[in-house]
């Protein structure tokens, strides 16, 4: 471990990317033009299942300005049809997944609504709106099936023929034998059905694509928003079966991703196709409303789960069935974050001996759902984390003290899960007791009182979880450092920000092991002239493998410099050291800075790192009070313990919780895409009907750091990107249903709207008054 | 959004002589509703005729124990107003939570009445003061004024020119927001009036609404626990996914008891 490195990592370093996002200065999607464009607007199905019986272009086609029009017939021709798959591992009993075609345009048939039928490429933006208005599209209406468990009932309407059951994939981990027999010999089991609702991420960015064709080289230039430019390619060489080395993917600034923007989309690949036709680039700019529609949605899981406890309150097993609604195609990333992440996480935070869960991953009417930050983890934490809530009520114990007799106690680990998961190290007591401190758990039962006597209920909810960090495509990850004659650092990563702060992290990292000021550095990220082997940014991932590789190659820098340093101060290597920005002969006094040594000869250093999962982990502790005559609830206290290992900069570390805890409770309060279940007509496809968070529902985080350094990085750093959302949909929905327990309320699915809690409120009142 | 002629009209006069002149033309004040659905296209006025910086709509007078208030007046100018806060204390509270400060600072009080959208603000304190609309043409009681969703006693090429309310004796507005939108999913204004007390009902129902049951309850006793016998009838109410119509019509209640205690 490298002590020297809390010199400037471990501080409060103010953004270097803020001033040029906050003035108007950051460079997004939309804002990359080239000459001679045209403009892409797509005509999206108004129906949610139907077959296409024929398309009628002949008055959009004549329309002045308009170039050409592509429809479903065309993507197939040109082949773009088969979104890429990371679903390679077998499922239940051997089980290939099932991944159905999805042309870039609908091709003879449409599965939800939004689905582009056809895309008009027009001199204007507003030509392509226009004639797109003109196309006539007749459909014969399909039978729609918007709920998961419907569609995996027998005789439900099918999707695609390639697909049997809806069912593209089944999968199992864990002993469902072992587990059985711990039920047979339980105590007592605590049974919970829970929705984790289908949520729109809503990044600020609307989605935008520009595509310029290359007809000497047969290459593309894809001006597109990233979560990395290597995902983003390998995806998009996928979809189109275009060579990977003949698509140059650019990005810049990224306003807000969640995972949304880390897919290739099927309208950036009708793009390409336009593009190479026509021999103009093409581009287009979502609205909000076709953001709402069809950027891709998250979570929507639904899960079954049992915990099996003894006479003691000991866990003995857990058992899940778990229903994933991918919407009407597979997304990448769907499939695999929702079963792959729940199940490395199977246990959670606590010694069960047995496991055992079977996922469903079905096709409806809708629109596809990929990975949202945290990606299957915060629904896992979610699902045990109610459990162990619901089994500490029904058998009368304290949750706190529930989940101590049950913790995987520090000595434990590394600890091995019995689905095979090793959690490098925690300490759940100590952040359980630090949280309870600050909560002021023990004066929970006055204040409960209080707010008794004021006619309100208030309730306290507790989550414990733990969560592996690190995905990505590729198994290393690699960072270029270069040094400029004036002595300016460069560094380039693939790892791109969304808004995470990349360009302030990576710098503290750099500027700590080169010993120079954090202002001298420079990231650039995913520069298309300066290819890079490595992953983007997702499952909080960034710090732990772009952030060590830019303290292996600032290392390596240093170990090159000497080298050359040598030549000029006549000295061996060995005779050179190396301190803040100079490198100087031991026995003499001469000396080269860095930047002289750039002048003179170039200067730059490659490192690549192979880093796998960490695991941080937190207890958050939320308390509500819940106005009963309006079911409106406020959250009066919210405290997050967390073990993010060591923290490089506490600001954007409070940042990212920050924003992950709203996130998940905005789910909890508001958030929820409804689609009408006899149309599939999505019923919340703009901000008067979709609740996004707003400012007031969460006013105050008190947070606390405990940390337990990882050696998985040299930076001793574990991913925490995601982790707020993770701990927040449990704890805030326990405080909610802990203050509605005493009328005998023991679940409620999100969102926990006003109207949802009063109803509830006055149904367990009929309830009370009909005994 | 299509395109569409835009003209900054230069008095009353020429607005009104464009309306008259273009049976495709629309007035855009704050066009806090307009732009949006323009936007969406769902719909194509032509010309647009901009009447947001006419001084014939601007300025908040009292006398005579009336409030007067120009159509133009944004949401933010009648909350912070000095004038508005001393003489109806609750009218300034209601433009104060009428969306959000961007909203405020674009939104007028004509544009919204007469937009009248059934889940607006403004609605309620107009007719629960029993304030006057003062249009181009003639003087309409708010009784008369508001006939059901977005649907009004202004004819075609009537231009709403200012607000005259009655100063109440007592009067407050409470407001349920509907928790996507910020609009009101009920919204309650009592007023003490010379000629008692009246009760008008935004956001729960097809259009603003006047709550008898309540005013006659109030009349007697001005304090929340009057109303604790009532019950407000759902039938008639609206219902989406976020309220259905029995939760509307409980909150009307709680909103009005909450008014009622603010009085």
């Amino acid at each position: 471990m490298d002590h020297h490195l809390l010199e400037v990592a471990g501080t409060h370093v103010s953004r270097l990317e803020d001033l040029r996002l906050v003035t108007g200065s950051g460079r997004y999607a939309s804002d990359w033009n080239l000459p001679g464009q045209l403009h892409a607007c797509f005509l999206r199905s108004d129906r949610a299942h139907a077959r296409i019986v024929s398309i009628n272009a002949g008055s959009a086609r004549k329309h002045p300005g308009v170039m050409r029009i592509f429809t479903g017939a065309d993507a197939v021709a040109a082949g773009h049809t088969r979104p890429m798959t990371i679903l390679t591992f077998k499922g239940k009993d051997g089980m290939q997944a099932r991944v159905p075609a999805r042309p870039a345009l609908a091709h003879e048939r449409v599965r939800c609504v939004g689905e582009p039928v056809a895309m008009v490429v027009a001199e204007t933006a507003l030509i392509a709106q226009d004639a797109a208005g003109l196309i006539e599209v007749e459909y014969e209406e399909l039978p729609v099936v918007i709920d998961p468990e419907e569609a995996l009932a027998a005789g439900a309407p099918q999707l695609h023929d390639s697909v049997p059951g809806n069912l593209p994939f089944e999968f199992e981990a864990g002993d469902a034998a072992a587990t059985a027999a711990a039920f047979a010999r339980a105590a007592h089991v605590t049974r919970l059905k829970l929705a984790v609702t289908r949520v729109a991420p809503n990044p600020m960015e609307p989605r935008a694509c520009l595509v310029a064709y290359d007809a000497r080289e047969g290459s593309y230039t894809v001006h597109v928003h990233v979560q990395g430019v290597n995902m983003m390619r390998k995806q998009l060489a996928a979809y189109t079966g275009v060579a990977e080395e003949k698509i140059r993917v650019v990005a810049r600034d990224v306003g807000g991703a969640f995972g949304q923007r880390s897919l290739a989309y099927p309208e950036y690949c009708a793009q390409m196709l336009a593009a190479k036709e026509l021999g103009r680039p093409v581009k287009w700019v979502a609205t909000r409303s076709e953001g709402f529609l069809t950027d891709s949605h998250g979570r929507a899981n639904f899960v079954s789960g049992e915990l099996a406890l003894d006479r003691d309150g000991k866990f003995l097993g857990l058992r899940l069935d778990w229903i994933a609604d991918m919407g009407a195609y597979l997304t990448p990333t769907g499939p695999v974050s929702h079963i792959r992440n729940p199940s490395t996480c199977l246990t959670g935070v606590y010694r069960i001996p047995a496991l055992y869960g079977r996922w469903r991953t079905v096709l409806t009417n809708t629109n596809p759902v990929a990975a949202y930050r945290g990606a299957g983890r915060p629904d896992i934490a979610y699902v045990i984390e109610r459990l162990v809530n619901q089994a500490a009520a029904e058998i009368g114990v304290d949750p706190a003290e529930l989940r101590r007799r049950n913790f995987i106690p520090p000595e434990a680990f590394p600890y091995k899960t019995p689905t095979g998961s090793i959690y490098e190290n925690a300490d759940l007591p100590g952040l359980l007791e630090k949280a309870l401190k600050l909560a002021d758990w023990k004066g929970f039962a006055q204040r409960r009182r209080q707010s008794e006597t004021a006619g309100r209920l208030r309730g306290i909810g507790i989550s414990t979880v733990i969560e592996n960090t690190g995905a990505g495509l590729f198994p290393k990850d690699e960072v270029a450092i270069e040094v400029a004659a004036d002595g300016a650092v460069t560094v380039y990563s693939v790892s791109h920000s969304q808004g995470q702060g990349h360009e302030t992290t990576f710098a503290m990292i750099v500027a700590e092991a080169l010993g120079i000021p954090t202002e001298r550095v420079r990231l650039r990220q995913g520069d298309e002239d300066r290819p890079l082997f490595g992953n983007h940014t997702g499952g909080s991932r960034s710090t732990v493998g772009a952030g060590s590789a830019c303290h292996l190659a600032a290392k390596k820098l240093i170990e090159q410099g000497k080298t050359l340093a040598a030549l000029d101060l006549g000295v061996e290597p060995s005779q050179v050291e190396y301190a803040n920005g100079t490198f100087r002969a031991r026995d003499s006094q001469r000396a080269i800075t860095l930047g002289d040594l750039a002048g003179a000869k170039a200067f730059s250093a490659t490192a690549e790192g192979s880093f796998s999962s960490t695991f941080p982990n937190g207890c958050h502790i939320a308390e509500v009070e819940i106005d009963p005559e309006t079911g409106v609830t406020e959250i009066v206290s919210y405290v997050a313990v967390d073990d993010c290992g060591r923290v490089i900069n506490h600001a954007i570390v409070e940042g990212q919780m920050h924003g992950g805890v709203v996130q998940g409770a905005g789910q909890v309060f508001g958030e929820h895409v409804v689609y009408d279940r006899n149309t599939g007509q999505l019923m919340t496809g703009s901000f008067a009907d979709y609740t996004m968070p707003r400012a007031g529902l969460v006013r105050e985080i008190r947070m606390e750091e405990h940390p337990t350094p990882s050696k998985v990085s040299p930076l001793g750093v574990k991913g925490m990107g995601e982790s707020g959302c993770t701990a927040s949909l449990a704890a805030l929905t326990n405080a909610v249903i802990d203050a509605l327990r005493p009328l005998g309320i023991h679940h409620l699915d999100m969102p926990l709207t006003p109207a949802r809690v009063w109803g509830a409120i006055q149904a367990a009142k009929s309830r009370f008054v009909r005994k | 959004m299509y395109s569409f002629h835009y003209i900054e009209a230069k008095s009353l006069k020429e607005a009104g002589d464009l309306l008259a002149a273009n049976p495709d033309a629309k007035l855009l004040a704050g066009g806090m509703t307009l732009i949006p659905t323009m936007k969406a296209r769902l719909a194509q006025p032509s010309p647009l005729v901009d009447i947001a910086g006419l001084g014939e709509l601007t300025g908040i007078e009292l006398g005579d124990g009336k409030l007067v208030i120009g159509a133009a007046t944004k949401h933010h100018d009648v909350a912070t107003s000095g004038v508005v806060k001393k003489a109806i204390p609750a009218l300034a509270r209601l433009a104060g939570l009428i969306g959000d400060p961007q909203v405020r600072n674009l939104g007028t009080l004509g544009g919204s009445v007469a937009n009248n959208d059934p889940a607006a603000d403004y609605p309620a304190a107009v007719l629960a003061l029993g304030a006057t609309v003062i249009t181009t043409r003639r003087e309409i009681a708010a009784e008369d004024y508001f006939q059901g969703m977005f649907a009004t006693a202004l004819e075609p090429g009537e231009i709403v020119v200012r607000l005259s309310f009655p100063i109440p004796r007592r009067a407050a507005y409470a407001k349920f927001p509907h928790p996507a939108s910020g609009y009101a999913m009920a919204g309650v204004f009592i007023a003490g009036t010379a000629n008692g007390v009246r009760v008008a009902v935004t956001g729960a129902g097809p259009g603003v609404f006047r709550w008898p049951d309540a005013e006659a309850a109030l009349a007697k006793n001005m304090n929340p626990a009057a109303l604790d016998a009532l019950v407000v009838a759902a039938d008639d109410l609206n219902e989406d996914l976020h309220a259905p119509r029995e939760y509307r019509a409980h909150l009307v209640k709680v909103m009005a008891q909450r008014a009622a205690a603010a009085l």
